[in-house]
């Protein structure tokens, strides 16, 4: 029978005491990257606790914890991937060039999100100052390296075929990771030729959405970025309970349904942020 | 928090640190995990904390005397400098007590240099090292070295 026992199925979580030490044997790069990240939220929640100074109504120190979190889970995701790519594919020197490169990137979006907090000035959408803007459009640049990671691990999924994961999951990382690099480009490349990510309502995010932080009076195109660039979470998600369950077949075209159901109601939140609308208003 | 709290907490806080050093021949890997690294890791989050929310807003700057005082007339500058002494004092005091361990000096030896780092930080340091050199150099040690 054609179990996904090449795949994470829940024996092998278990008995690989599946934790911190198997990521950074996984892909090392990424691993520390993202634990670097998750040790910067330490003094960060020191200083949101000291610090009296609020950015568009919300705590000034917000934003780099949001990335904070988002890059340590965008990177810890991608280690756990790492396992599952092509046989030697990050043992290549190219390869790991590029994970560098994506971490050098990574590192310097935080830098420059902390330290445009620090100084009680924005960094997205600051071009007012002619050295914020500059560097606006360096990390736009740095953006999409860092996102390009997914793309690189996607299709060296959809190619594998000496692969030994079930060929449904193995569908699933392939086009979760293809759909957030492709989704992520449109939604965050369009947010950024904007003036900002509200769409009508106000420029605020004191009334905003629990957690999330999304607006309730307007169009808020931080949605879509959000679930696009979670592509590769639900996705891979889907086709692991699909390719647990199902026949084969049933599994494939079940990853494929998941996908194209995603991508729309991704487009959905990407459109009606554009026609000013709000998502979820009453959360 | 304001800022006077927080010291009160800081302080408060590398007390249980330097009594385990003085404990530390009972408690000894106990008493370096605590003085040595839980402490003074949480006053660095503290410190680095600080120093996100309260550099930016500060005048001055270290290349000259009187900027390092503009600097310090920011009370919450003023209060990460003070975690700075306590968090790398408690450190050095924890070096000191391993240091003493893995070269077989008397714990009694090493005592008067802790109460010495704990308040005036290089001065118990400098007092360690000549405790450490006079150590070094007695007859009795030496014979050990050799014998060893």
């Amino acid at each position: 029978m054609n179990t996904i026992a090449a795949s994470p199925s829940r024996a092998q979580f278990a008995r690989s005491g599946f934790g911190l030490s198997e990521l950074f044997r996984r892909e090392p790069f990424f691993a520390g990257t993202a634990s670097l990240m998750v040790i910067a939220m330490a003094p960060t929640l020191f200083a949101m606790a000291v610090d009296p100074r609020q950015f568009q109504g919300i705590d000034i120190w917000e934003k780099p914890l949001k990335f904070q979190v988002a890059l340590a889970v965008y990177l810890g995701t991608l280690a756990l991937f790492a396992g599952w790519l092509p046989k030697g594919m990050t043992g290549r020197l190219t390869y790991r060039i590029f994970s560098g490169v994506v971490c050098a990137a990574v590192i310097a979006e935080m830098v420059w999100i902390g330290g445009a907090a620090a100084n009680g000035i924005g960094s997205h959408f600051n071009v007012a100052d002619p050295v914020m803007g500059a560097l606006y459009g360096l990390m736009g640049v740095l953006a999409v390296t860092l996102t390009s990671a997914s793309l690189v691990y996607g299709i060296a999924f959809l190619r594998d075929r000496n692969s030994a994961l079930d060929p449904a999951f193995r569908l699933s990382l392939g086009l979760g990771l293809v759909l957030t690099f492709v989704m992520t480009l449109v939604t965050a490349g369009y947010m950024s030729s904007a003036a900002g990510h509200w769409v009508g309502g106000n420029a605020s995010d004191a009334e905003a959405i629990a957690l999330m932080g999304w607006a309730r009076d307007g169009g808020d195109l931080r949605v879509a970025h959000f679930f696009s660039t979670h592509a590769l979470h639900f996705i891979p998600a889907a086709g692991f309970i699909a390719a647990s369950t199902l026949k084969p077949d049933a599994a494939k075209a079940t990853v494929w349904t998941a996908s194209i159901a995603y991508a729309a109601f991704t487009a959905f939140t990407f459109l009606q942020a554009i026609a000013g609308r709000p998502f979820l208003s009453f959360l | 928090m304001d800022p006077d709290s927080l010291f009160q907490t800081a302080n408060t806080m590398v007390l249980p640190g330097w009594l385990a050093l003085l404990a530390s021949p009972f408690i000894g890997k106990w008493a370096d995990r605590i003085a040595g690294l839980a402490i003074p890791v949480l006053l660095s989050i503290a410190y680095t904390g600080l120093v996100f929310a309260f550099w930016s807003g500060a005048q001055g700057g270290f290349d000259s005397l009187v900027n390092v005082e503009r600097l310090f007339q920011s009370r919450e500058i003023v209060l990460a400098g003070w975690i700075h002494y306590l968090a790398f004092d408690l450190f050095v005091g924890a070096w000191v007590v391993r240091t003493a361990r893995a070269e077989k000096i008397p714990f009694l030896l090493v005592v008067p240099c802790l109460p010495l780092t704990f308040l005036f930080g290089p001065a118990g340091f400098l007092a360690f090292q000549a405790v450490r050199f006079i150590h070094a150099n007695m007859p009795s040690t030496a014979q050990k070295g050799e014998a060893a």
